[in-house]
């Protein structure tokens, strides 16, 4: 499905990708299907703080390094942050 | 999902079965073939003794025949994890590389105690036994190292690097180094007063030797010496904080790998070992350095289960 460029999916994964480089697309696109059970590329601002936990709780399964858990945590909060949901937004 | 999960359990179990029963068949045959006359002489041993050390002497290998199956199945199973991948086939052929290393070693040590089983039973096949072993330690190396070396020259492309003209006149200027002393350690074993000479260790001409041994080996050593570089440089450039630990982690286990493998096959060709068993320091740093070369195999099975996990998560 094609998507508008720096989606919100595509803004996770750039942050994604500095913790888990070329694994991170397919990374996200794992935890919006299997934990928010829609295609990724419907993923909108609504589903940000729950794909936040699972987040979370996943990446502490790659590491045991809490550090680098919460610097990620925090750099996608600041995406729920810096886009309030609009009325009416569905993703992309 | 359960496909990949069910082809993972199978391979695991395949290379356990394989492992157990190379292992055992190499114990059996420490235990039926006739021992080597000469080594009993050497050190006053009964055959039973004989038996005994030379099992004892070669549970390092078989423990490291162990860690390399690990290695080579984690890295099967990680590149079979992101097949669909850009880099997917390149890990695949690392695998298939690391497979065929991982092979190697209980297959050609099986080979070669036949062979020395074979040789102290009928002494004239002592230079067949010789020969054979060598192109058999020698063959899947040069298959293994040109895999592993295609697979990190293909990732380091995808990734956009290229190594810089400072390092490849480094490793050029050790590599010839190290390829000159070569030769001149084991041209002193040989009679060099006539090319057609077989009267050394390795039992073949000296041309022969140098053409069918020698070459290939240096050939082999650059591929692999420069396969370590690129695979360490992939990983030091790769992106992501997390993938690059695990990836660093498998670069370390596969330049360890091909850094013992590279001094086995060095110590092997400066100083040949005879058909029979001999203890002595050639014995113990060819115990170290196919150690280190276990390590390696399980840093590599470490490295390669952190990527995988950050695929299953």
């Amino acid at each position: 499905m094609a998507q508008p460029a720096n989606s919100l999916y595509d803004q996770v994964v750039k942050v994604t990708d500095v913790y888990l480089g070329p694994a991170a697309e397919r990374f996200i696109a794992r935890q919006v299907e299997n934990h928010l059970h829609k295609p990724p590329q419907r993923l909108s601002q609504s589903d940000l703080l729950s794909l936040i936990d699972w987040i979370r709780v996943v990446v502490s399964l790659i590491t045991d390094d809490s550090d680098i858990v919460e610097e990620y945590v925090d750099e996608l909060r600041k995406l729920a942050v810096n886009k309030k949901p609009q009325k009416g937004q569905q993703g992309s | 999902m359960t496909i990949v999960l069910r082809n993972a359990r199978r391979l695991a179990r395949h290379a356990t079965l394989s492992y157990v029963t190379l292992a055992a068949a190499y114990v059996l045959l420490i235990f039926i073939l006739p021992p080597s006359h000469t080594t009993m002489r050497l050190y006053h041993m009964t055959s039973l003794q004989y038996k005994t050390v030379l099992l004892l002497v070669s549970i390092p290998s078989l423990i490291v025949w162990l860690a390399a199956f690990m290695g080579y199945i984690r890295l099967r199973l990680y590149a079979d994890s992101v097949s669909e991948s850009e880099d997917g086939r390149h890990f695949s052929r690392l695998a298939s590389g690391a497979a065929w290393l991982a092979w190697s070693l209980p297959v050609t040590a099986l080979l070669i105690l036949v062979l020395n089983g074979f040789a102290n039973r009928w002494p004239a096949w002592h230079p067949a036994s010789i020969i054979v072993g060598n192109y058999a330690v020698l063959l899947p190396v040069l298959i293994a190292f040109t895999m592993i070396g295609g697979a990190a020259r293909s990732l380091l492309q995808s990734a956009q690097v290229r190594i810089s003209l400072s390092a490849t006149r480094l490793i050029m200027f050790f590599f010839a180094a190290a390829g000159v002393l070569y030769c001149y350690l084991v041209f002193r074993n040989l009679d060099l007063s006539s090319l057609g000479a077989s009267q050394n260790p390795f039992f073949l001409p000296v041309w022969l030797l140098v053409v069918t041994l020698i070459v290939p080996y240096i050939y082999a050593w650059l591929v692999g010496v420069l396969a370590a570089y690129e695979i360490t440089l992939f990983s030091n450039n790769a992106g992501g904080l997390l993938y690059r630990r695990a990836l660093r982690l498998l670069a370390v286990g596969l330049v360890a790998v091909i850094a013992g493998s590279i001094a086995l096959q060095y110590i092997g060709g400066v100083h040949p070992g005879a058909s029979y068993l001999v203890l002595d320091g050639r014995l113990l740093a060819v115990t170290i350095f196919r150690l280190i070369s276990g390590a390696g195999f399980l840093l590599l099975a470490r490295g390669a289960d952190k990527l995988k996990r950050i695929e299953e998560v």
